[in-house]
């Protein structure tokens, strides 16, 4: 490259983006101090730029080959390949269509061709022309086109591109004429420009609230990818401009009808930006939200690189594989699609975003993830509402406020607080912290009783516990606070010794997801100290009780072996729930029976196992499959330990009969039905039970745990399937083995 | 594998001759491919010089062979054809235009605003020569766009660089090669 031109370049080009005469002689000014000889030709390049163009355009003729004129050698046509039929022949250059000149071709489509234009009347200005080739018949593309044009007129957002004009060109092909908009699209304007991940929200939300403009004037796009969003420069700032309004819905095909490739492979239409509704084209009409998927696909690839369905593999695998993927596989959350990749591609991706591979992938993890998954919902009516309201959870997510998307724990709003106000923290120490939390009434006091400390020595002495209190509660914070920031190890530290006096719901919080987070990685010891821990702040104030802790709580204790503990956890538990029937006892049921137990406790479940099969009775009533379900599984289990096994066997299938599916769920009736065939002789059927039990389980823990969900099953429904597969084991495949 | 397809392969790798070997091959190919889809069209059509490469492109390469690399070098060495057959064309219609025994046109002769479009490219292509040894980055992307009469889109990918990038340079060089024009006068 030439250091000299390419200076001349840089200024000449800079110079010409500056309209304004004073600041373009100032801009040069600058620049050129000291070298008179740079500033004449930069001048003198600015002067003939106009002509210069001109003469370019009028020597357009001269590059097309008018046929009749191309000398020798002449071939006989029948020696020559045919060629593909959809190739067509293009505009040349300095053609007038209508009103417009066209001057140059600026771009190309899967469906058309764009060029650079002239429109001398009414007004004398640079438009983009784009002229659509796909066959089709033009009347009705200009008809519905007509049909938009009032609406598309009507919209006016600096986002927005405007469109101004539909014709026919003479050989009967539709155009459009538009804003001409300079500049590149977003996807490589900020790979180029290397945005961090804020930057893009930035842009992205402006892009929303265009978006936003025109679903308010009536006006759908339905074609929403990165090339139909340009950025471009004004006044050095970047500015969004979405291009293509209303030309979708006018050249709008039926997918069955055409292509969907041309002859150089390019694509027709960008199957990976399509909603579900789009691709299934079952007459449901498209609305607005239909958009706002296309958003999410953006969001997807500003944020990762990536789209959520490689584009590629859609086609790949015919039209109607492409609409079963689009309408029912979930795609992968973004840091999940991010995990997957390889390291060089997942370090490029990182570097355009100025940040760090790991740092990226826990960027994104977590409210970016739900965002995102949220307008990606294959069901419509789940989606935003509004492109408005996208743009608002994502305007929160940059205020560290709590994004609508998640379903909120208490943790996580705490977690939240913390970071907006991170200032505050910092600096106010304990005290400031526990009033900000919301801790209770007992850090006041303490403040209450710091300023009468020349008091008695009674007063000394409930002061010097409340302090103690303080702190520990001031431990229990910070591991919040390390919770939310997910530093699982740093928050187990301190919370190791630590033993409240007083009940707090953020301390529960806290031992239970830290105990989640031993237990998820098999650590049973420690899981069983946290949720020991857990149970015993849940029963400080006699404050309910979630049933769910303690179906937390069981699984560990079995895993770890300590059958005492299981023992007198058990037992405390049976009595706790006897006495306050819950509308979940039957979980109780379920918890207190892992392992076999003498027949007394059994019993003594019994006023349980009565509520349990009365709530089925209403569930079935109420067609509440998915609860009759899960209770049918706690019957058969009591049933199994009672040693009613025939019984047993029945609720067995009975809950495999329930189309709501629960994978755990399912693998613990069929291992109890297992055992329950062995204990009555079925032997055969026994086996085959087992086998089909055990798979889903086994496969579930070679995997990486996740929490989970109420649909895939949660980890604590897992680890319960899985004590008992290894009951069933022992009872079916070892004991049964010949000696 | 097609023959044009070895010579790729081999331009990719950085041989030398095949990049010699390479133009002649695509010039050929494309004069015969003009030459016979002019012997089928209607008169009064114009055939325009992408389309042909495009076609070229698909009847030369096989499918498998169709890599970014070997597009890139075809359609680079196809749009340095289009400009040869491009300027014998014009030069041909100008002889004619000026009396067809004249062996050489005299461009220096020339009223530059009474210039015909074909006299006009090549004066283009002559101070192009010039430009080419100044800043041959920007000299082959006017070949790339005028006369293999390539998109933003396509020259920026052919090239590595950016759309922006090639849009710059483009406005620079129909300026510059104005000028120089002018200037010659």
């Amino acid at each position: 490259m030439n250091l000299a031109t390419q200076r001349e370049e840089d200024l000449f080009v800079a110079a010409q983006q500056l309209t304004d005469p004073a600041a373009r002689r100032a801009f040069l000014d600058r620049n050129c101090a000291g070298d008179p000889v740079l500033r004449a030709k930069i001048d003198g390049l600015l002067a003939a730029a106009a002509d210069a163009d001109t003469f370019f355009t009028e020597s357009a003729s001269a590059l097309s080959f008018p046929v009749e004129s191309i000398p020798s050698p002449r071939i006989a046509p029948a020696s020559v390949d045919a060629i593909p039929a959809n190739l067509s022949i293009e505009e040349p250059i300095g053609t007038r269509i209508g009103r417009y000149k066209l001057l140059e071709r600026i771009g190309e489509g899967g469906c058309g061709v764009v060029y650079m234009a002239e429109q001398e009347e009414p007004v004398r200005r640079r438009v983009a022309l784009k002229i659509i080739k796909l066959g089709m018949e033009t009347k009705s593309v200009i008809a519905r086109f007509e049909a938009e044009r009032q609406a598309l007129a009507l919209m006016d957002h600096p986002n927005i591109a405007r469109v101004f004009d539909a014709g026919a060109t003479e050989r009967g092909s539709p155009y459009f004429v538009m804003e001409l908009v300079r500049g590149v699209r977003i996807t490589e304007y900020c790979d180029q420009n290397r945005l961090n991940i804020r930057q893009r929200l930035d842009l992205f939300v402006q892009i929303c609230h265009a978006i936003q403009h025109a679903h308010q004037k009536g006006v759908i796009h339905r074609d929403i990818k990165p090339s139909n969003i340009m950025i471009a420069l004004q006044d050095g700032l970047p500015v969004p401009k979405v291009i293509d309004f209303g030309i979708a819905k006018a050249t709008e095909a039926r997918l069955a009808d055409r292509p969907l490739l041309t002859a150089d492979a390019q694509l027709i239409g960008t199957p990976a930006y399509m909603s579900p509704e789009q691709a299934e084209m079952s007459g449901l009409d498209i609305d607005t939200r239909s958009d706002i998927y296309s958003l999410g696909v953006l969001i997807y690839e500003l944020l990762t690189g990536k789209t959520p369905f490689d584009a590629k593999e859609l086609l790949k695998s015919g039209l109607d594989e492409m609409r079963r993927t689009l309408r029912e596989r979930e795609p992968p959350r973004p840091s999940v699609r991010l995990s997957a990749l390889q390291r060089p591609d997942l370090a490029k991706t990182a570097e355009s975003r100025q940040v760090e591979p790991a740092r990226l992938m826990s960027l994104l993890h977590g409210d970016l993830d739900w965002i995102v998954m949220k307008t990606l919902e294959k069901d419509r009516t789940r989606r935003y509402e509004t492109a408005n309201g996208l743009a608002l959870d994502i305007q929160r997510y940059l205020s560290n406020e709590p994004i609508m998307a998640r379903p909120p724990s208490r943790l996580y709003r705490l977690g939240k607080l913390v970071r907006r106000n991170r200032v505050v923290f910092a600096a106010a120490g304990a005290v400031a912290i526990a009033l900000v939390a919301g801790m209770g009434t007992s850090t006041w006091l303490f403040l209450k009783e710091r300023d009468a400390r020349h008091r008695a020595v009674a007063a000394e002495q409930q002061e010097s516990r409340l302090r103690h209190e303080a702190e520990v509660r001031e431990r229990i914070t910070q591991a919040a606070l390390l919770v939310s920031q997910e530093r699982y190890d740093s928050a187990d530290n301190l919370l190791r010794n630590t033993s409240l006096t007083q009940q707090t719901v953020e301390g529960a919080a806290v031992f239970r997801s830290v105990g989640e987070w031993h237990a998820l990685h098999d650590r049973w010891q420690q899981a069983a100290d946290r949720f020991g821990q857990l149970l015993h702040v849940n029963q400080l104030d006699g404050v309910d009780v979630s049933t769910l802790d303690y179906l937390r709580c069981g699984p560990a204790l079995v895993e770890v072996g300590d059958t005492n503990g299981y023992e007198r956890f058990r037992q405390e538990a049976i009595a706790r729930f006897i006495v306050a029937p819950s509308p979940f006892a039957d979980r109780i049921a379920k918890i207190s029976l892992l392992l076999p137990g003498d027949r007394r406790l059994i019993e003594s479940l019994g006023p349980v196992a009565e509520a349990t099969a009365k709530s089925l009775a209403e569930a079935d009533a109420n067609g509440d499959g998915f609860t009759a379900a899960w209770r049918s599984v706690s019957l058969a289990l009591w049933e199994f330990r009672r040693g009613n096994y025939p019984k047993a066997k029945e609720w067995c299938q009975r809950c495999l009969a329930y189309p709501e599916y629960n994978a755990p769920r399912t693998a613990t009736a069929r291992v109890i039905l297992a055992m329950s065939c062995q204990q009555l002789g079925q032997a055969d059927q026994a086996r085959t039970e087992l086998a089909a039990g055990r798979e889903p389980i086994e496969s579930r823990f070679k995997g990486r745990m996740d929490s989970g969900t109420p649909v895939q099953g949660f980890w604590f429904d897992w680890a319960f399937a899985r004590i008992l597969l290894r009951e069933a084991t022992t009872l079916i495949e070892v004991s049964a083995r010949p000696k | 594998m097609s023959e044009i397809t070895q010579i790729l392969q081999a331009v990719g790798r950085g041989d030398r001759r095949a990049s010699e070997e390479l133009l002649p091959l695509v010039y050929d190919e494309l004069r015969r491919h003009a030459a016979a889809r002019m012997a089928r069209e209607a008169a009064g059509q114009t055939l325009q010089p992408t389309a042909l490469v495009h076609e070229a492109w698909m009847r030369l390469v096989g499918e498998g062979d169709r890599t970014w690399q070997n597009r890139a070098h075809f359609f680079g060495a196809a749009a340095e054809a289009m400009r040869r057959i491009l300027i014998e064309n014009a030069r041909r219609k100008s002889r004619l235009k000026h009396g067809g025994d004249q062996v050489r046109l005299d461009l220096d002769q020339l009223e530059l605003a009474a210039t015909t479009p074909d006299e006009k490219i090549l004066l283009i292509d002559e101070a192009l020569e010039r430009l080419r040894t100044q800043d041959p980055e920007k000299a082959q992307v006017v070949v790339l766009k005028f006369f293999g009469g390539y998109t933003n889109q396509e020259v920026a990918a052919n090239l590595g660089v950016t759309e922006r990038t090639i849009e710059r340079h483009w406005a620079y060089a129909k300026t510059w090669l104005f000028q120089s024009i002018r200037d010659q006068k």
